[in-house]
């Protein structure tokens, strides 16, 4: 437990221009350096601009509806609310899962599973926003979501391809840019088995080129009557436009490019193609991805239809920690496998599972996170939390810090007032101990 | 007896402050309100005339009071025959006539659209938008004075796909607070909400205030409405004490506000006693709901700051720039530019019982509407209202501008989306003008100097089916034109007359003749120019 904090200290105080807080450097003068002086969040704030030079990146798993617990990473198999779920073992002893993962038990040693999440928001619009903020809507503030803050905390402007993209389509309360603008808006795909709308360049490279100069040797009228910034930024808006679809990096979207051998390894249908490209356009640079699976809203005949969800979504979301693993990428792309809250304990008389936020689980994986842990536990009814509970702010502060990022990081909202990334919260020191 | 009296006193003292605020003279003409809000501005603003922009020519003014009063670009035979038109009152005559068009009423209720539901707290809101558009298409229409407009929103209840006047309401889940806020945003022009939490760190609001303002509407709620056939959502309102405690979301009716105690967030707080901050009119605790809604809306369309708010947003509108910026914070703690202009045409609005109609008609009649535009300043020293200024296009002005453009039909799969089946809210999203709003559309109460363009409206522009579809030389419009216009610069000049409403330069004759002979297809050479039109900065603003 002591190493990894030790070696931690010592890459940050090696670092150039690593220390960003002043608490940090008030520490380091009193401690002398000594690695032991050093609170925790000191040490992860110093790891930041390391993390950041690193290209850290995010792939979020979202399972839209709520994901029964019981039926994925938190199985009850001993009481009747668990049904008839089976437990199995997984790649770290001591350590089941529900029957509906067998590739996710496989790769259990890089999962870190919470299982103790707690919430109070049972409203599948305003529980996937809090679960894509941190916070609660209001309607004073548009706050960013969190792969747009992810985006501009250690995004790569320069890149031809966006920060963040979103497959599978729009979904409602998910949030984008809010305060920050446009330019942290999701790109959204549709579908990973189609290319993005509107990137189809409208007419041949040649022609689309002379096209462009025309455009801008056109707009001289405009520019001296009123018009010369407007067309300076739209002109700066078109070029980045044309540049990313005339990118060679475009390929990234095409996942048919990969080998057949590959593909079939993730899998077949719309999620495993999603989890295919998130990580191609992670290796090509992309921060933060976000991958759709609907329908886990299970009122009624929840074990026959969490087992088909399952389906879609164990193999491929196994496969992509794997893959990210063999590349050598699993260390700096943190993958989390969540829904917007959990099921009720009690089997309703359709067969299905309510909504739970009071005790549910997530699935951490990669980005320095340590795999082969549960956190937390509920009693065995399901009903309590009854260890570690981790609260939304938690679970959120704890994201942003393995990506690098300061959650106490104030943003200007656009009435002047101060919206910090994360409002409360600790960071959950087990995930990376 | 003791109950009745206290009732009674109430309602006097409500009367009393509603007689005490600013009342209505005998009603103003437009042109007569113009010369003096220019006369004013000068006076107020302007050391000479020299600093001020001339004035733009006719098709300038034409496709700039086309977009803002109908919000769609006219055609090339309007072009043509305004520039023609001798008479001296042609542009008072042209802002009637769209005045009198039904397109006005739909173009203003999607801004209102707009101002609401960007604030929406959660996206099934949306299932009331088309029932907004449709009702306050119609009620700005018909000219219903803004302040029944604005009554019609705050005493709203009932099914939301049937009322739109329930918007407001809805788009804040029916919650208390949240109401409180946007009514009084909305209307007022007043951000009181930022003393929910804490007294105002920059107004004169106290913390109470606010929870007074918000004991008007405790009563309210929203409720989902499931039938075999439809869901929806209904305002509701109750003076009954419901058996169900009123959750933490906060949005089921209960009889009186309670102002949350700080210091204890678990504890009931204050019971507050509704009461308008700006006059200090007060009902009774235990006052039904219709009463205090109904009082309010009196209370608010009553004082002097509706008038301002109202008229703020319409000049920034139309002018560019607003007396108070943002739009939608102004009051007593605001320092307006040209504060006298601001209360002439106030006053105005005032005494034409709040005429919409009037306001847009008065306001373009004006030197400072009908300027040429300069770019927007943000200097903080530079003389405002010297000059018009170009502004973004909002996303349905953009998609009217392209249909007209492009000859293309609107799609219209069911756009009335009021109850039963079909037009339901999934539908709805998938309706192409939904889809391209949400590509294109912006919080019409952000500062527009903050509304930036992005790469997804960039590559809908230039690679979307529907706009490049638009542009084949072999179907659709430009077929048509090739075949009957021969003459090369005649068809560059019905391109640009389609467009951008306005002849092109020499200058922009001879680059386009430059081009086609450089392209050496007369058809592609014709369908790369309307793609750049539509492609520049011009067409997605107004000048």
């Amino acid at each position: 437990m002591f190493a990894p904090l030790q070696h931690h200290t010592h890459v940050s105080l090696r670092g150039s221009r690593v220390v960003r807080r002043r608490d940090f450097l008030k520490a380091s003068a009193a401690g002398g350096l000594a690695a032991s002086a050093l609170s925790w969040t000191d040490v992860l704030a110093a790891r930041a601009d390391e993390l950041r030079d690193r290209g850290m990146a995010c792939i979020l798993l979202w399972m839209s509806g709520g994901p029964s617990q019981f039926e994925t990473f938190s199985p009850k198999p001993g009481h009747a609310n668990g049904g008839e779920t089976k437990a199995i073992d997984t790649s770290v002893a001591g350590i089941q899962i529900a029957d509906n993962l067998p590739h996710m038990a496989k790769v259990a040693n890089e999962l870190a599973i919470i299982r103790s999440m707690t919430s109070k928001e049972g409203n599948h619009q305003r529980a996937t926003y809090l679960l894509h903020h941190g916070y609660l809507p209001m309607a004073s503030v548009k706050h960013p979501t969190l792969g747009a803050n992810v985006a501009d905390q250690i995004g790569n402007a320069a890149s031809e391809l966006p920060s963040f993209v979103q497959i599978g389509g729009r979904l409602p309360n998910s949030g984008g840019g809010g305060f920050l603008g446009v330019d942290y808006d999701p790109l959204i795909i549709q579908s990973a088995t189609k290319p993005p709308q509107n990137t189809t360049p409208s007419a041949e490279a040649n022609r689309f080129a002379r096209r462009m100069r025309l455009l801008e040797s056109m707009q001289g009228d405009f520019a001296a009557m009123g018009g010369a910034q407007v067309v300076a930024d739209q002109q700066k808006v078109a070029k980045r436009a044309t540049d990313m679809i005339h990118s060679p990096k475009m390929e990234v979207f095409d996942i048919e490019r990969e080998p057949a051998a590959v593909r079939e390894a993730y899998g077949s249908g719309e999620f495993a193609a999603g989890c295919l490209m998130a990580r191609r356009l992670v290796e090509q640079g992309v921060t933060f991805v976000e991958v759709h699976s609907r329908g886990w809203d299970t009122h009624q005949d929840n074990f026959n239809s969490v087992r088909n969800l399952c389906g879609n979504v164990d193999q491929p979301g196994a496969r992509l920690i794997a893959d990210l693993k063999e590349r050598g990428m699993l260390d700096r792309t943190l993958v989390i496998w969540m829904g917007e809250f959990g099921r009720t304990p009690q089997i309703n008389p359709r067969g299905g599972r309510d909504h739970f936020p009071k005790a549910f689980n997530v699935a951490l994986a990669g980005g320095g996170v340590r795999g082969g842990q549960v956190i937390g536990a509920t009693s065995d009814s399901g009903t309590e939390v009854t260890d570690r509970p981790v609260t939304i702010p938690d679970l959120f502060r704890s994201v942003y810090h393995t990506l690098g990022i300061d959650p106490e990081y104030e943003n200007m909202s656009g009435g002047g007032r101060p919206i910090k990334i994360v409002d409360g919260g600790e960071v959950v020191e087990e995930l990376f101990s | 007896m003791q109950r009745f009296r206290s009732t009674l006193v109430a309602i006097l003292a409500g009367t009393l402050a509603v007689a005490t605020v600013a009342h209505a003279g005998p009603r103003q003409e437009s042109p007569a309100v113009a010369k003096q809000v220019d006369a004013s501005l000068a006076a107020e603003l302007f050391a000479s005339q020299t600093e001020v922009a001339p004035q733009c020519d006719d098709a300038t003014f034409l496709r700039r009071v086309w977009l803002d009063v109908v919000g769609d670009i006219p055609a090339p035979e309007h072009v043509i025959a305004f520039s023609l038109d001798p008479s001296p009152d042609k542009r008072e005559r042209l802002v009637r006539e769209l005045l009198a068009d039904p397109q006005y009423g739909v173009n203003w209720a999607r801004y209102w659209r707009d101002v609401i539901f960007y604030r929406r707290i959660e996206d099934r809101a949306l299932i009331a938008s088309n029932a907004l558009e449709a009702d306050l298409s119609q009620q700005l229409n018909e000219n219903v004075p803004w302040d029944k407009i604005a009554a019609g929103f705050i005493t709203a209840t009932g099914d939301v796909r049937d009322n739109g006047s329930t918007a407001i309401i809805m788009a804040q889940e029916g919650r208390t607070e949240e109401t409180t806020a946007e009514v009084a945003r909305i209307f007022l022009g007043v951000q009181i909400q930022c003393a929910q939490c804490h007294d105002h760190p920059y107004d004169r609001w106290k913390r109470g205030q606010f929870h007074e303002l918000a004991a008007f509407f405790p009563r309210i709620g929203v409720r989902p409405v499931r039938t075999p056939t439809s869901r929806s959502f209904q305002v509701v309102a109750s003076d009954r004490q419901l058996r169900i405690a009123k959750n933490d979301d906060g949005n089921r009716p209960t009889p009186e506000h309670f102002m949350p105690d700080l210091e204890d967030p678990s504890a009931k707080g204050t019971q507050m006693q509704p009461k308008f901050f700006l006059t200090s009119a007060k009902l009774d605790v235990g006052t039904p709901d219709a009463k205090r809604r109904e009082m309010l809306s009196k209370y608010l369309t009553r004082n002097e700051w509706f008038a301002v708010a109202a008229v703020n947003r319409m000049w920034s509108e139309l002018v560019g720039a607003g007396f108070y910026e943002p739009v939608d914070d102004v009051g007593p703690d605001r320092t307006a530019r040209a504060p006298k202009t601001m209360e002439i045409l106030s006053q105005g609005f005032r005494d034409s019982d709040y005429d919409v109609k009037w306001l847009i008609e008065t306001i373009a009649a004006t030197d400072a509407y009908q300027r040429q535009s300069r770019p927007r300043e943000t200097e903080a020293d530079h003389i405002p209202f010297a000059a018009n200024v170009p502004q973004p296009l909002r996303a349905d002005q953009l998609y009217n501008a392209l249909l007209s453009a492009l000859d293309l039909p609107e799609t219209t799969p069911n756009r009335p989306g009021r109850g039963g089946a079909g037009g339901g809210f999934r539908q709805q999203q998938r309706d192409p003008r939904t889809q391209f709003n949400l590509t294109f559309g912006f919080d019409p109460s952000e500062p527009r100097e903050t509304i930036s363009g992005s790469i997804p409206q960039s590559l809908a522009m230039m690679n979307s089916a529907q706009v490049a579809g638009g542009l084949r030389a072999n179907r659709g419009v430009l077929s048509g034109l090739l075949e009957e216009i021969n003459d090369n610069d005649e068809m560059f000049t019905e391109l640009y007359l389609r467009t951008l409403s306005r002849q092109p330069t020499e200058d922009e004759l001879a680059r386009a003749g430059a081009y086609l002979d450089e392209v050496g297809n007369r058809k592609q050479a014709i369908e790369d120019l309307a793609w750049v039109l539509v492609n520049s900065a011009e067409f997605r603003h107004r000048r």
